[in-house]
Protein backbone atom coordinates (compact mmCIF):
# COMPACT_ATOMS: atom_id res chain seq x y z
CA UNK A 1 0.00 0.00 0.00
CA UNK A 2 2.75 2.14 1.20
CA UNK A 3 4.44 1.81 -2.15
CA UNK A 4 1.48 2.05 -4.42
CA UNK A 5 0.95 5.60 -2.39
CA UNK A 6 4.75 6.24 -3.33
CA UNK A 7 3.59 5.77 -7.23
CA UNK A 8 1.09 7.95 -7.18
CA UNK A 9 2.62 10.35 -5.69
CA UNK A 10 5.79 10.28 -7.34
CA UNK A 11 3.60 10.32 -10.71
CA UNK A 12 1.75 13.57 -9.86
CA UNK A 13 5.25 15.26 -8.64
CA UNK A 14 6.63 14.35 -11.74
CA UNK A 15 3.77 15.72 -13.54
CA UNK A 16 3.72 19.24 -11.29
CA UNK A 17 7.66 19.33 -11.49
CA UNK A 18 7.82 18.99 -15.50
CA UNK A 19 7.23 22.50 -16.42
CA UNK A 20 9.38 25.20 -15.74
CA UNK A 21 10.76 28.55 -17.33
CA UNK A 22 12.98 26.58 -19.75
CA UNK A 23 9.89 24.53 -21.28
CA UNK A 24 7.40 26.80 -21.10
CA UNK A 25 9.34 29.29 -22.94
CA UNK A 26 11.21 27.31 -25.48
CA UNK A 27 7.19 25.30 -26.06
CA UNK A 28 5.97 29.02 -26.24
CA UNK A 29 8.22 30.38 -29.19
CA UNK A 30 7.85 27.32 -31.22
CA UNK A 31 4.21 27.20 -31.14
CA UNK A 32 3.98 30.97 -31.64
CA UNK A 33 6.10 30.90 -34.85
CA UNK A 34 6.02 27.46 -36.33
CA UNK A 35 2.40 26.33 -35.13
CA UNK A 36 2.56 23.04 -34.28
CA UNK A 37 5.71 21.65 -36.39
CA UNK A 38 8.19 21.30 -33.62
CA UNK A 39 6.03 19.00 -31.68
CA UNK A 40 8.19 16.09 -32.21
CA UNK A 41 10.90 17.77 -30.75
CA UNK A 42 9.34 17.77 -27.39
CA UNK A 43 8.66 13.85 -28.28
CA UNK A 44 12.22 13.10 -28.45
CA UNK A 45 13.65 15.32 -25.38
CA UNK A 46 10.32 13.70 -23.12
CA UNK A 47 11.41 10.29 -24.83
CA UNK A 48 15.62 10.75 -24.12
CA UNK A 49 14.70 12.11 -20.33
CA UNK A 50 11.94 8.92 -19.28
CA UNK A 51 15.34 6.78 -19.92
CA UNK A 52 18.22 8.65 -18.47
CA UNK A 53 15.96 9.58 -15.28
CA UNK A 54 14.27 5.78 -15.39
CA UNK A 55 18.37 4.98 -15.08
CA UNK A 56 19.73 7.22 -12.83
CA UNK A 57 16.66 6.00 -10.44
CA UNK A 58 17.92 2.40 -11.00
CA UNK A 59 21.73 2.86 -10.41
CA UNK A 60 20.43 4.36 -7.42
CA UNK A 61 18.29 2.02 -6.20
CA UNK A 62 20.65 -1.09 -7.13
CA UNK A 63 23.46 0.37 -6.04
CA UNK A 64 23.16 2.83 -3.14
CA UNK A 65 25.35 5.44 -5.26
CA UNK A 66 23.99 8.77 -7.04
CA UNK A 67 25.31 8.95 -10.10
CA UNK A 68 27.52 12.09 -8.81
CA UNK A 69 28.90 9.49 -5.85
CA UNK A 70 29.46 6.69 -8.72
CA UNK A 71 30.76 9.20 -11.66
CA UNK A 72 33.65 10.20 -9.45
CA UNK A 73 34.26 7.23 -7.92
CA UNK A 74 34.77 5.52 -11.19
CA UNK A 75 36.31 8.05 -13.04
CA UNK A 76 38.48 9.60 -10.33
CA UNK A 77 38.56 13.25 -9.19
CA UNK A 78 39.89 15.37 -11.72
CA UNK A 79 37.61 14.46 -14.68
CA UNK A 80 34.98 14.49 -11.70
CA UNK A 81 36.22 18.11 -11.65
CA UNK A 82 35.64 18.93 -15.48
CA UNK A 83 31.95 18.07 -15.54
CA UNK A 84 31.61 19.59 -12.66
CA UNK A 85 32.46 22.69 -13.87
CA UNK A 86 30.48 22.38 -17.05
CA UNK A 87 27.07 21.09 -15.36
CA UNK A 88 27.31 23.92 -12.48
CA UNK A 89 27.98 26.82 -14.73
CA UNK A 90 24.71 25.94 -16.78
CA UNK A 91 22.68 24.42 -13.70
CA UNK A 92 23.56 28.16 -11.86
CA UNK A 93 22.02 29.49 -15.30
CA UNK A 94 19.34 27.57 -15.64
CA UNK A 95 18.67 28.82 -11.66
CA UNK A 96 18.90 32.36 -12.65
CA UNK A 97 16.13 31.99 -15.58
CA UNK A 98 13.93 30.32 -13.00
CA UNK A 99 14.28 32.76 -10.64
CA UNK A 100 13.95 35.69 -12.80
CA UNK A 101 10.39 33.29 -14.33
CA UNK A 102 8.99 33.66 -10.76
CA UNK A 103 9.81 37.30 -10.81
CA UNK A 104 7.90 37.93 -13.83
CA UNK A 105 5.44 35.99 -12.49
CA UNK A 106 4.83 37.88 -9.43
CA UNK A 107 5.48 41.09 -12.08
CA UNK A 108 2.70 40.28 -14.49
CA UNK A 109 0.28 40.53 -11.35
CA UNK A 110 1.71 42.90 -9.58
CA UNK A 111 2.98 45.32 -11.88
CA UNK A 112 6.34 45.72 -9.47
CA UNK A 113 9.27 45.22 -12.14
CA UNK A 114 10.90 41.37 -11.64
CA UNK A 115 14.50 42.75 -10.52
CA UNK A 116 12.35 44.10 -7.14
CA UNK A 117 11.22 40.07 -6.41
CA UNK A 118 14.92 38.97 -7.05
CA UNK A 119 16.32 39.05 -3.33
CA UNK A 120 12.64 38.21 -1.71
CA UNK A 121 12.20 35.11 -3.94
CA UNK A 122 15.78 34.03 -3.46
CA UNK A 123 15.36 34.05 0.41
CA UNK A 124 12.03 32.22 0.03
CA UNK A 125 13.86 29.55 -1.70
CA UNK A 126 16.89 29.43 0.59
CA UNK A 127 14.12 29.53 3.47
CA UNK A 128 12.42 26.26 2.26
CA UNK A 129 15.63 24.49 1.54
CA UNK A 130 17.01 25.43 4.81
CA UNK A 131 13.89 24.79 7.25
CA UNK A 132 12.68 22.17 4.50
CA UNK A 133 12.82 18.35 4.57
CA UNK A 134 13.54 16.48 0.81
CA UNK A 135 9.79 15.25 0.67
CA UNK A 136 8.53 19.13 1.58
CA UNK A 137 10.39 20.05 -1.42
CA UNK A 138 10.14 17.83 -3.79
CA UNK A 139 6.38 16.67 -2.69
CA UNK A 140 4.73 20.12 -1.71
CA UNK A 141 6.68 22.53 -4.69
CA UNK A 142 5.72 19.78 -7.42
CA UNK A 143 1.79 19.55 -5.96
CA UNK A 144 1.69 23.25 -6.30
CA UNK A 145 3.06 22.73 -10.01
CA UNK A 146 0.09 20.91 -11.12
CA UNK A 147 -1.84 24.33 -11.96
CA UNK A 148 0.10 24.09 -14.87
CA UNK A 149 -3.02 21.39 -15.75
CA UNK A 150 -4.22 24.88 -17.26
CA UNK A 151 -2.44 24.22 -20.38
CA UNK A 152 -3.82 21.02 -20.97
CA UNK A 153 -7.73 22.69 -20.45
CA UNK A 154 -6.26 25.66 -22.48
CA UNK A 155 -5.40 23.13 -25.48
CA UNK A 156 -8.31 21.10 -25.30
CA UNK A 157 -10.47 23.95 -25.16
CA UNK A 158 -9.38 25.60 -28.23
CA UNK A 159 -10.08 21.99 -30.20
CA UNK A 160 -6.74 21.57 -31.97
CA UNK A 161 -6.45 20.23 -35.47
CA UNK A 162 -5.59 16.60 -34.19
CA UNK A 163 -4.50 15.23 -37.67
CA UNK A 164 -1.91 18.31 -37.77
CA UNK A 165 -1.00 17.50 -34.00
CA UNK A 166 -0.46 14.03 -34.77
CA UNK A 167 1.78 14.56 -38.23
CA UNK A 168 3.66 17.21 -36.15
CA UNK A 169 5.19 14.28 -34.15
CA UNK A 170 7.25 13.58 -37.17
CA UNK A 171 10.06 16.02 -38.20
CA UNK A 172 9.56 18.28 -40.69
CA UNK A 173 11.29 21.26 -42.29
CA UNK A 174 9.46 24.72 -42.70
CA UNK A 175 9.57 26.82 -45.38
CA UNK A 176 11.32 29.58 -44.12
CA UNK A 177 13.32 30.70 -40.96
CA UNK A 178 15.16 27.72 -40.95
CA UNK A 179 17.95 28.67 -38.95
CA UNK A 180 15.09 30.14 -36.12
CA UNK A 181 13.61 26.71 -36.33
CA UNK A 182 16.79 24.55 -35.66
CA UNK A 183 18.12 26.93 -32.85
CA UNK A 184 14.37 26.41 -31.30
CA UNK A 185 14.50 22.60 -32.24
CA UNK A 186 18.14 22.51 -29.90
CA UNK A 187 16.44 24.48 -27.32
CA UNK A 188 13.58 22.60 -27.00
CA UNK A 189 15.58 19.81 -26.34
CA UNK A 190 17.98 21.41 -24.00
CA UNK A 191 15.09 22.63 -21.97
CA UNK A 192 13.76 18.57 -21.79
CA UNK A 193 17.02 16.68 -21.11
CA UNK A 194 18.18 19.00 -18.20
CA UNK A 195 21.24 17.19 -16.66
CA UNK A 196 20.22 18.54 -13.01
CA UNK A 197 17.12 16.04 -13.38
CA UNK A 198 19.43 13.09 -13.22
CA UNK A 199 21.66 14.82 -10.03
CA UNK A 200 18.42 15.40 -8.60
CA UNK A 201 16.01 12.18 -9.00
CA UNK A 202 19.46 10.04 -7.88
CA UNK A 203 19.96 11.90 -5.07
CA UNK A 204 16.17 11.81 -4.19
CA UNK A 205 16.20 8.06 -4.44
CA UNK A 206 19.05 7.91 -1.73
CA UNK A 207 17.36 10.06 0.17
CA UNK A 208 13.88 7.87 0.03
CA UNK A 209 16.23 5.04 0.67
CA UNK A 210 15.40 2.99 -2.49
CA UNK A 211 16.71 -0.21 -2.86
CA UNK A 212 16.57 -3.07 -5.67
CA UNK A 213 12.62 -3.33 -4.74
CA UNK A 214 11.93 0.13 -6.38
CA UNK A 215 13.09 -0.77 -9.91
CA UNK A 216 9.15 -1.72 -10.84
CA UNK A 217 8.18 1.93 -9.02
CA UNK A 218 11.03 4.11 -10.53
CA UNK A 219 10.15 2.47 -14.21
CA UNK A 220 6.65 3.26 -13.20
CA UNK A 221 7.45 6.89 -11.82
CA UNK A 222 9.85 7.91 -15.10
CA UNK A 223 7.78 6.58 -17.65
CA UNK A 224 4.08 7.66 -16.70
CA UNK A 225 5.54 10.79 -15.10
CA UNK A 226 7.64 12.32 -17.87
CA UNK A 227 5.21 10.90 -20.70
CA UNK A 228 2.27 12.96 -18.55
CA UNK A 229 4.96 15.90 -18.31
CA UNK A 230 5.55 15.97 -22.11
CA UNK A 231 1.72 16.25 -23.12
CA UNK A 232 2.01 19.40 -20.63
CA UNK A 233 4.95 20.65 -22.73
CA UNK A 234 2.91 19.97 -25.71
CA UNK A 235 -0.13 21.65 -24.34
CA UNK A 236 1.43 24.91 -24.23
CA UNK A 237 3.18 24.72 -27.85
CA UNK A 238 -0.45 23.78 -29.03
CA UNK A 239 -2.04 26.57 -26.99
CA UNK A 240 0.47 29.39 -28.21
CA UNK A 241 0.16 28.03 -32.05
CA UNK A 242 -3.86 28.30 -32.06
CA UNK A 243 -3.71 31.43 -29.56
CA UNK A 244 -1.16 33.70 -30.67
CA UNK A 245 0.50 32.66 -34.38
CA UNK A 246 -3.12 33.39 -36.26
CA UNK A 247 -2.63 36.93 -34.14
CA UNK A 248 1.61 37.42 -35.37
CA UNK A 249 2.14 37.15 -31.76
CA UNK A 250 6.06 36.60 -31.44
CA UNK A 251 7.07 35.38 -27.59
CA UNK A 252 9.94 37.54 -27.36
CA UNK A 253 8.61 38.46 -23.82
CA UNK A 254 7.21 37.25 -20.72
CA UNK A 255 4.17 39.89 -21.14
CA UNK A 256 3.37 38.68 -24.53
CA UNK A 257 3.73 34.84 -23.15
CA UNK A 258 0.88 36.13 -20.56
CA UNK A 259 -1.80 36.49 -22.89
CA UNK A 260 -1.63 32.78 -24.39
CA UNK A 261 -4.54 31.07 -22.37
CA UNK A 262 -6.70 34.29 -22.13
CA UNK A 263 -8.64 33.50 -24.95
CA UNK A 264 -9.33 29.60 -23.91
CA UNK A 265 -10.04 30.57 -20.35
CA UNK A 266 -11.24 34.30 -20.68
CA UNK A 267 -11.79 34.82 -17.42
CA UNK A 268 -8.91 32.98 -15.82
CA UNK A 269 -6.15 32.63 -18.45
CA UNK A 270 -4.58 35.52 -17.44
CA UNK A 271 -4.16 34.27 -13.30
CA UNK A 272 -3.67 30.98 -14.48
CA UNK A 273 -0.45 31.89 -16.77
CA UNK A 274 0.87 33.51 -13.97
CA UNK A 275 0.59 30.99 -10.80
CA UNK A 276 1.79 28.72 -13.26
CA UNK A 277 5.17 30.39 -13.72
CA UNK A 278 5.47 31.20 -10.71
CA UNK A 279 4.71 27.41 -8.82
CA UNK A 280 6.42 25.70 -11.87
CA UNK A 281 9.95 27.93 -11.41
CA UNK A 282 10.06 28.11 -7.74
CA UNK A 283 9.67 24.22 -7.80
CA UNK A 284 12.64 24.26 -10.63
CA UNK A 285 14.12 26.93 -8.62
CA UNK A 286 14.50 24.00 -5.37
CA UNK A 287 15.41 21.19 -7.16
CA UNK A 288 18.14 22.91 -9.06
CA UNK A 289 19.80 24.83 -5.98
CA UNK A 290 20.00 21.06 -4.65
CA UNK A 291 21.14 19.44 -7.68
CA UNK A 292 23.95 21.99 -7.13
CA UNK A 293 24.33 21.44 -3.41
CA UNK A 294 24.15 17.14 -3.71
CA UNK A 295 26.83 17.84 -7.12
CA UNK A 296 29.45 19.39 -5.15
CA UNK A 297 28.84 17.45 -2.10
CA UNK A 298 28.79 14.01 -3.03
CA UNK A 299 31.92 15.42 -4.84
CA UNK A 300 34.02 16.34 -2.79
CA UNK A 301 32.79 13.50 -0.14
CA UNK A 302 30.87 16.08 1.93
CA UNK A 303 28.06 14.58 4.07
CA UNK A 304 25.03 15.76 2.91
CA UNK A 305 21.14 15.17 3.02
CA UNK A 306 18.05 17.62 2.76
CA UNK A 307 16.30 16.15 5.42
CA UNK A 308 19.84 16.59 8.17
CA UNK A 309 19.82 19.98 10.04
CA UNK A 310 21.87 22.59 8.36
CA UNK A 311 24.26 22.70 11.33
CA UNK A 312 25.15 18.61 10.56
CA UNK A 313 25.82 19.31 6.92
CA UNK A 314 27.29 23.18 6.92
CA UNK A 315 28.98 22.46 4.03
CA UNK A 316 26.06 21.29 1.92
CA UNK A 317 23.74 23.86 3.17
CA UNK A 318 26.37 26.56 2.54
CA UNK A 319 26.33 25.70 -1.07
CA UNK A 320 22.90 26.12 -2.16
CA UNK A 321 23.12 29.52 0.58
CA UNK A 322 25.70 30.88 -1.84
CA UNK A 323 24.56 29.77 -5.29
CA UNK A 324 21.08 31.17 -4.53
CA UNK A 325 22.58 34.47 -3.15
CA UNK A 326 24.64 34.40 -6.20
CA UNK A 327 21.35 33.71 -8.85
CA UNK A 328 20.06 36.86 -7.67
CA UNK A 329 22.47 39.15 -8.43
CA UNK A 330 22.39 39.69 -12.13
CA UNK A 331 18.37 39.96 -12.11
CA UNK A 332 19.01 42.67 -10.12
CA UNK A 333 20.62 44.48 -12.39
CA UNK A 334 17.56 43.77 -14.61
CA UNK A 335 19.36 41.07 -17.08
CA UNK A 336 16.82 39.63 -19.20
CA UNK A 337 15.44 36.35 -17.92
CA UNK A 338 14.14 35.06 -21.31
CA UNK A 339 17.46 35.68 -22.96
CA UNK A 340 19.01 33.99 -20.13
CA UNK A 341 16.71 31.03 -20.21
CA UNK A 342 17.55 30.47 -24.37
CA UNK A 343 21.40 30.72 -23.59
CA UNK A 344 21.54 28.22 -20.94
CA UNK A 345 18.75 26.02 -22.87
CA UNK A 346 21.46 25.65 -25.88
CA UNK A 347 24.39 25.68 -23.35
CA UNK A 348 23.14 22.27 -22.40
CA UNK A 349 23.52 21.18 -25.30
CA UNK A 350 27.25 21.53 -24.77
CA UNK A 351 27.42 19.91 -21.44
CA UNK A 352 25.11 17.10 -22.54
CA UNK A 353 27.90 14.79 -23.91
CA UNK A 354 30.30 15.27 -20.85
CA UNK A 355 27.15 14.16 -18.85
CA UNK A 356 25.67 11.37 -20.64
CA UNK A 357 28.76 9.59 -21.88
CA UNK A 358 30.26 8.32 -18.33
CA UNK A 359 26.92 7.68 -16.93
CA UNK A 360 26.46 5.38 -20.31
CA UNK A 361 29.51 3.73 -18.93
CA UNK A 362 28.13 3.50 -15.43
CA UNK A 363 25.03 1.78 -16.39
CA UNK A 364 26.75 -0.59 -18.24
CA UNK A 365 29.05 -1.62 -15.69
CA UNK A 366 28.59 -4.88 -13.50
CA UNK A 367 30.58 -3.68 -10.48
CA UNK A 368 28.03 -0.78 -9.59
CA UNK A 369 24.49 -2.62 -11.20
CA UNK A 370 25.10 -6.33 -11.82
CA UNK A 371 21.98 -7.97 -13.29
CA UNK A 372 20.30 -4.27 -13.51
CA UNK A 373 22.37 -2.77 -15.97
CA UNK A 374 21.32 -1.71 -18.97
CA UNK A 375 20.02 -3.72 -22.18
CA UNK A 376 20.20 -3.27 -25.68
CA UNK A 377 16.74 -0.43 -25.84
CA UNK A 378 18.51 1.86 -23.07
CA UNK A 379 21.55 1.51 -24.52
CA UNK A 380 20.97 2.52 -27.92
CA UNK A 381 18.56 5.68 -26.49
CA UNK A 382 21.26 7.13 -24.32
CA UNK A 383 23.39 6.43 -27.57
CA UNK A 384 21.33 8.40 -29.71
CA UNK A 385 21.02 11.00 -27.11
CA UNK A 386 24.98 11.36 -26.73
CA UNK A 387 24.62 11.47 -30.58
CA UNK A 388 22.11 14.43 -30.44
CA UNK A 389 23.53 16.28 -28.19
CA UNK A 390 27.31 16.24 -30.22
CA UNK A 391 24.81 17.37 -33.05
CA UNK A 392 23.27 20.08 -30.73
CA UNK A 393 26.56 21.44 -29.43
CA UNK A 394 28.27 21.56 -32.57
CA UNK A 395 25.07 23.62 -34.09
CA UNK A 396 23.47 25.45 -31.64
CA UNK A 397 25.89 28.59 -31.08
CA UNK A 398 26.13 29.37 -34.73
CA UNK A 399 22.07 28.90 -35.06
CA UNK A 400 21.77 31.05 -31.83
CA UNK A 401 23.27 33.85 -33.17
CA UNK A 402 21.88 33.42 -37.18
CA UNK A 403 18.65 32.76 -35.49
CA UNK A 404 18.95 35.82 -33.15
CA UNK B 1 48.10 27.67 -40.93
CA UNK B 2 46.84 28.56 -37.31
CA UNK B 3 46.35 31.97 -39.36
CA UNK B 4 44.31 31.08 -41.59
CA UNK B 5 41.94 29.01 -39.47
CA UNK B 6 41.51 31.79 -37.50
CA UNK B 7 40.64 34.13 -40.62
CA UNK B 8 38.18 31.85 -41.82
CA UNK B 9 36.24 31.18 -38.91
CA UNK B 10 36.55 34.79 -38.04
CA UNK B 11 34.76 35.31 -41.50
CA UNK B 12 31.95 32.84 -40.35
CA UNK B 13 31.27 34.46 -36.99
CA UNK B 14 30.76 37.18 -38.93
CA UNK B 15 27.99 36.21 -41.54
CA UNK B 16 26.34 34.56 -38.74
CA UNK B 17 26.22 38.13 -36.86
CA UNK B 18 23.98 39.20 -39.43
CA UNK B 19 21.15 42.13 -37.86
CA UNK B 20 17.52 41.01 -38.30
CA UNK B 21 16.34 40.90 -42.40
CA UNK B 22 13.55 43.61 -42.91
CA UNK B 23 11.05 40.84 -42.78
CA UNK B 24 12.25 40.18 -39.46
CA UNK B 25 11.78 43.28 -38.58
CA UNK B 26 8.07 43.75 -39.83
CA UNK B 27 7.00 40.58 -38.06
CA UNK B 28 8.34 42.04 -34.55
CA UNK B 29 6.65 45.12 -35.61
CA UNK B 30 3.13 42.92 -36.63
CA UNK B 31 3.56 41.07 -33.34
CA UNK B 32 3.56 44.37 -30.90
CA UNK B 33 0.79 45.74 -32.83
CA UNK B 34 -0.75 42.38 -32.53
CA UNK B 35 0.15 42.03 -28.58
CA UNK B 36 -1.44 45.60 -28.18
CA UNK B 37 -4.42 44.71 -29.55
CA UNK B 38 -4.71 41.70 -27.80
CA UNK B 39 -3.79 42.93 -24.17
CA UNK B 40 -6.61 45.64 -24.87
CA UNK B 41 -9.35 43.24 -25.41
CA UNK B 42 -8.37 41.16 -22.40
CA UNK B 43 -8.43 44.42 -20.62
CA UNK B 44 -11.99 45.26 -21.78
CA UNK B 45 -13.08 41.87 -20.40
CA UNK B 46 -11.98 43.23 -16.61
CA UNK B 47 -9.48 39.69 -17.11
CA UNK B 48 -6.00 41.65 -16.92
CA UNK B 49 -5.03 43.74 -14.56
CA UNK B 50 -4.66 47.60 -15.02
CA UNK B 51 -1.00 47.92 -14.35
CA UNK B 52 -0.23 45.04 -16.35
CA UNK B 53 -2.32 46.37 -19.19
CA UNK B 54 -0.37 49.73 -19.29
CA UNK B 55 3.20 47.98 -18.64
CA UNK B 56 2.28 45.64 -21.87
CA UNK B 57 0.96 49.16 -24.13
CA UNK B 58 3.77 50.93 -23.43
CA UNK B 59 6.48 48.41 -23.99
CA UNK B 60 4.75 47.59 -27.28
CA UNK B 61 5.15 51.47 -28.05
CA UNK B 62 8.52 51.18 -27.16
CA UNK B 63 9.61 47.82 -29.22
CA UNK B 64 7.37 49.75 -32.01
CA UNK B 65 9.32 52.96 -31.83
CA UNK B 66 13.07 50.90 -31.83
CA UNK B 67 12.16 48.00 -34.40
CA UNK B 68 10.29 51.14 -36.60
CA UNK B 69 13.40 53.34 -36.59
CA UNK B 70 15.98 50.21 -37.22
CA UNK B 71 13.45 49.62 -40.20
CA UNK B 72 13.56 52.69 -42.13
CA UNK B 73 17.44 53.38 -41.66
CA UNK B 74 17.53 51.29 -44.86
CA UNK B 75 13.71 50.90 -45.75
CA UNK B 76 13.21 47.86 -48.40
CA UNK B 77 12.23 49.08 -51.82
CA UNK B 78 9.28 47.02 -51.93
CA UNK B 79 7.45 49.23 -49.28
CA UNK B 80 6.54 53.01 -49.26
CA UNK B 81 8.83 54.55 -46.22
CA UNK B 82 6.56 57.73 -45.95
CA UNK B 83 3.61 55.61 -45.69
CA UNK B 84 5.10 53.54 -43.26
CA UNK B 85 6.31 55.77 -41.35
CA UNK B 86 2.85 57.49 -41.22
CA UNK B 87 1.26 54.18 -39.96
CA UNK B 88 4.00 53.50 -37.39
CA UNK B 89 3.18 57.33 -35.87
CA UNK B 90 -0.55 56.89 -35.92
CA UNK B 91 -0.14 52.98 -34.49
CA UNK B 92 1.82 54.45 -31.68
CA UNK B 93 -0.30 56.78 -30.97
CA UNK B 94 -3.07 54.80 -30.92
CA UNK B 95 -1.77 52.52 -28.40
CA UNK B 96 -0.62 55.85 -26.21
CA UNK B 97 -4.14 56.49 -25.81
CA UNK B 98 -5.23 53.28 -24.88
CA UNK B 99 -2.29 53.30 -21.98
CA UNK B 100 -3.50 56.49 -21.09
CA UNK B 101 -7.17 55.68 -20.86
CA UNK B 102 -6.54 52.08 -18.78
CA UNK B 103 -4.56 54.47 -16.30
CA UNK B 104 -7.88 56.74 -16.17
CA UNK B 105 -9.63 53.41 -15.97
CA UNK B 106 -11.97 54.70 -18.86
CA UNK B 107 -12.80 51.65 -21.02
CA UNK B 108 -15.77 53.96 -22.89
CA UNK B 109 -13.07 56.15 -24.25
CA UNK B 110 -10.55 53.00 -24.58
CA UNK B 111 -12.68 51.22 -27.41
CA UNK B 112 -11.47 54.25 -30.09
CA UNK B 113 -8.06 54.02 -30.58
CA UNK B 114 -8.44 49.98 -29.58
CA UNK B 115 -10.64 49.97 -32.89
CA UNK B 116 -8.40 52.05 -34.44
CA UNK B 117 -5.03 49.64 -33.25
CA UNK B 118 -7.67 46.97 -35.26
CA UNK B 119 -7.10 49.25 -38.77
CA UNK B 120 -3.10 49.46 -38.32
CA UNK B 121 -3.07 45.69 -37.57
CA UNK B 122 -4.10 44.80 -40.93
CA UNK B 123 -2.17 47.85 -42.42
CA UNK B 124 1.32 46.56 -40.98
CA UNK B 125 -0.03 43.09 -41.90
CA UNK B 126 0.02 44.33 -45.85
CA UNK B 127 3.29 45.90 -45.41
CA UNK B 128 4.51 42.41 -43.54
CA UNK B 129 3.18 41.06 -46.91
CA UNK B 130 4.95 43.09 -48.96
CA UNK B 131 8.33 42.53 -47.92
CA UNK B 132 7.71 38.47 -47.41
CA UNK B 133 6.73 38.28 -50.73
CA UNK B 134 9.93 40.22 -52.16
CA UNK B 135 12.30 37.95 -50.47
Amino acid sequence: MKKILQLALGIITSVGGFLEVGSVTTAAQSGALFGYQLLWAILLGTLCLIFLVEMSGRLAAVSKHTVVDAMRERFGFPFFFIVLVGIVLVAFMVLVAELGGIGFGIQILTGVGFPWWAVPVSLLVWLLMWKGTFSLIENGASLLGLVTLSFLVSALKLHPDWSGVTSALLPSMPGSDKAKYGFLAVSILGASISPYLMYFYSSGAIEDEWDSSYIPINRFIAGFGMIFGGVLSMAVLVVAALALQPKGIQVDTFPQAALMMTTALPRWGFYLFAFSMIFACFGAALEVSLAIAYFFSQGFGWRWSEDLEPSKNSRFAFVYTVIVLLAAIPLVFGIDPIKVTMMSMALTSFTLPLAIVPFLLLMNDPIYLGKYRNGWISNSVVSIVVVISFVLALISIPLEIMGG
Amino acid sequence: MPAKRFFLLTILFAAACKPPTPAEQMDTVVSWVSTARMAGDAWLRHTTPDKYTSQTLQLSDQMLLQTGSELLKSPPPTIDSAAFDRALTSTRFNISEMSRFVKAKDASQFRQPWDSVLIYMKIMKDFSDKVESSK
